[in-house]
Formats: structure tokens, sequence, C-alpha cells
């Protein structure tokens, strides 16, 4: 026979085993990111020692920043990010394509015609170049960015994508389930127009870089 | 009636099953990316490690002086480590494109990307103006290197960074700020000569 004074030792004794265990547990889940971090490290290591650009997109400090030899070219702040799907593994990835409606036309010049003589410039140029795109990375992974909604137009968009994100990307993930091939679906709000436009431009297709996820 | 709302009952089901599916994951699963997770010995051996890789990264990036253009906004960085010594408004590649009559050749117009460095600094250079010049002219292509000299259109220096590109001087100070040139990086007069006397054979140059 158990005393009732040996059942709440007993219960005592467990709680004290448990709030050990989960501290151990709590403690063991600090002590991945230095590991992470290493494997971060290393891995832009490799991609700094090459003369190309290259990019870090980190999830965790919300920002996008394009990089060479370790230095910081450019950075873009995420002001809002919406997800579907699976977390992108941390790791190197590709820029596999870029998207969007209207994709940006290159000029052809005309042998012959004036060029700079004239006002009209058939330049490709920052303002030229789409605010709202989606990037598709390699390992399913799409990102789609837009410029955060400003004027009724935008919100009346903006209204429009809530329904296409919530409704159609959902749908997607399923058909990519059935697959069996790996999706992950985020959505960027950058804090205007230009920094959307400036991050199309700057982000060739075929460019690496290192997702630094949660 | 009944058919509609049966389509509607099967869709609902199936948009929740697919919200259901794409709910977002809270955490990665550290194990599955092959990550171990570290003892306490290992974290502090893996921090040692961290702090020598950061610092071999650290030591990649340029130190002394070097140029950043950003030929989306067209603007040209002069910088020592991480102070801006200089800052300029230039004119980059307009990308536009073209194509020798025959279709035999075609160029595209855009400022390279990527890490360069400067290879040659001229003083008072002459243009030898190369083939798409003379197409985009409508002219003939020249045979000898005399017909292709144009002095006095490049400004009063020139940085060489490979591959034909130099940043250099203009006639067209009214563009700069936008995008028009055939891939070199043209630059107004006071900025130029700063960037030429701070410039040395080899100094890096970052476009982006």
């Amino acid at each position: 026979m158990i005393s009732s004074i040996d059942q709440r030792k007993m219960l005592l004794g467990m709680a004290v085993m448990a709030g050990l265990a989960l501290a151990a547990f709590a403690y063991s889940g600090q002590e991945t990111s230095p590991g992470r971090e290493n494997r971060i490290l290393k891995q832009e290591l490799e991609l700094a020692r090459s003369p190309a650009l290259y990019f870090i997109l980190d999830f965790r400090a919300e920002k996008i920043e394009l990089k060479s030899r370790g230095m910081t070219l450019r950075e873009w702040k995420i002001e809002k990010i919406r997800r579907w799907g699976k977390l992108p593994s941390p790791g190197a990835v590709t820029l596999d394509r870029k998207s969007t409606l209207f994709p940006p036309k290159r000029a052809k010049i005309k042998p012959g015609a004036e060029e700079e003589g004239s006002f009209e410039l058939d330049a490709l140029e920052l303002k030229d170049m789409p605010s709202s795109f989606a990037f598709f990375l390699e390992g399913g992974i799409r990102i789609y960015v837009r410029p955060s909604p400003r004027g009724f137009f935008a919100k009346i968009a903006g209204a429009g994508g809530f329904l296409v994100w919530n409704l159609w990307i959902p749908l997607k993930n399923l058909v990519f389930e059935i697959r069996k091939k790996p999706f992950g679906a985020f959505d960027f709000v950058l804090r205007d127009r230009e920094e959307a436009q400036s991050l199309y431009w700057a982000f060739p297709q075929g460019i690496k870089g290192i997702i630094v996820s949660d | 009636m009944i058919a509609v709302l049966g389509w509607a009952g099967l869709w609902l089901f199936i948009e929740i099953v697919a919200i259901i599916l794409a709910w977002p994951e809270r955490r990665p699963e550290e194990r599955s990316h092959g990550l171990e997770t570290p003892t306490r010995q290992n974290a502090a051996k893996m921090e040692k490690e961290n702090a020598l890789l950061r610092r071999r990264l650290q030591a990649l990036a340029p130190t002394g002086i070097h140029i950043v253009i950003d030929s989306a906004r067209n603007v040209l960085y002069l910088k020592k480590g991480t102070e801006i010594l200089r800052q300029a408004v230039v004119s980059c590649g307009s990308g536009s494109i073209l194509e020798e009559p025959g279709g035999r050749r075609k160029w595209v117009f855009d400022t390279p990307r990527g890490e360069f460095e400067v290879r040659s600094k001229i003083v008072d250079p002459t243009w030898v103006k190369p083939d798409w010049a003379f197409i985009e002219e409508g002219k003939e292509v020249p045979k000898k290197t005399e017909e292709r000299l144009e002095p006095g259109v490049l400004g009063d220096y020139a940085l060489g960074f490979g591959n034909g590109y130099f940043i250099h001087g203009t006639l067209y100070t009214r563009l700069l700020g936008r995008n028009v040139t055939h891939g070199c990086v043209r630059v107004g007069d006071a900025d130029l000569k700063a960037i030429y006397q701070a410039a040395s054979i080899g100094t890096k140059i970052f476009v982006f």
C-alpha cells in the first residue's frame, strides 16, 4: 500500500523530473542556433569566395540582402510576410526564374536612327520594372513580392490578392502535395513601389543565395 | 439548386483540406536538414568556429578604397571600407538591343554586374569606336583603326574595368541619372576627377 504522503512525494518527484526534462529540452533548443549559424556562415563563405553577387533571404530578420564578398550592397526590409506550405530548408538556393504579368521589354535600336539627340530614350530603367512579381527559387519555393498598397485602386487590387492568396495558393499546394512535389509560398510586402522594383532589377535569373529560416 | 449546393459543398471541402495541408509550419525540423542538436561542449566549439568563419568572411570584403555602382538608381559610391567618401550621379547601360542587319551579331547594352577591378587608367582618353557604334549609326564598319578614333567624347579620364567597359566622362551631362549608355558608366567631370585620383589599378568595383 502506498500512503498519501508517498503519493505526494512521487508526484512532486515526477514534477521535478518533468521540469528538468523541459529545461533540458529548452536548452537543447537554444543550442541549435550556433549549429545553424555555422552552416549559414560556411555556405556564405563559399558564395563570397566567388566574384558573383549573392543574396541572403533572412526570414528571421525579415530582410533581403544583396551581397558580394561578404559586403552588403543593398538591403530590403520586408514589412510583412505571409506564408503557405513548408518552410524552405535553410541552405543555398538558386533563383530559377522571375515571373510577372507584364515583363519589362528591352527596346530594339534601329540602325541609323537618332538616339541621344532626341529626348525620347528607349531605355530600360528602374521605373519600367514591375512592382508585383514572383521569384521561383529551387526547391519549390515561390516568393510573391508586392509593394505596400497605397491609394484606392491598390487597396482594391490588394483585396483581389487576398482572395488569390487565401483560396488559390492553398489549392496549388494541394496539387503539389498530391504530386509529391515540394511547395512553399511566401508573400512579401515591401515598403513602396520603388523598393519592389529595385528588388526585381537587382536579382538576375540564376543568382545564388542562402535562406535563413526560423 | 441541390446540384449547385453539392458543388459548392465539394469545393468548400477541397478548400478546407487544401488550407489544412498548406497551413504554415511553426518550426523547421532541424534534424531533417541534417543539423545535429549540439551538446554544450559542441556549442562552445561551434561558437569559436563561427567567430573564425565571421572573420574569414569579413576579410573578403574590401577595407580600402573601392567603388560600388547601383545601376538601377544610377548612383556611384566611392567608398573606403564602410565609409562613403563620395556619391555621384552616373549613367549606366540602357538595356537596349542592337542587331546587326543580317542578324549575324547582337549586342545587349547592359552594364555588367558583379565584381570587377580597375584595369587601366587613362588621361584624355580617345574613344576607339567599336563595331556596334557604326552599326547603330547605320554606317559601314571601317577596316582601319584610325577611322575609329574619336577624341574628346569620354571626358578627361577613363577607368577600364574589362571587356571594353569604362567609367568615363560625358558630354551628355543632362542625361546623368538615366540609363542611356552602351554599358559603360558615365560620370560628371568633378566626380570623375575625384574617382580617378582615388582609384588605382586593382581597385575593386562592385556593380549591382
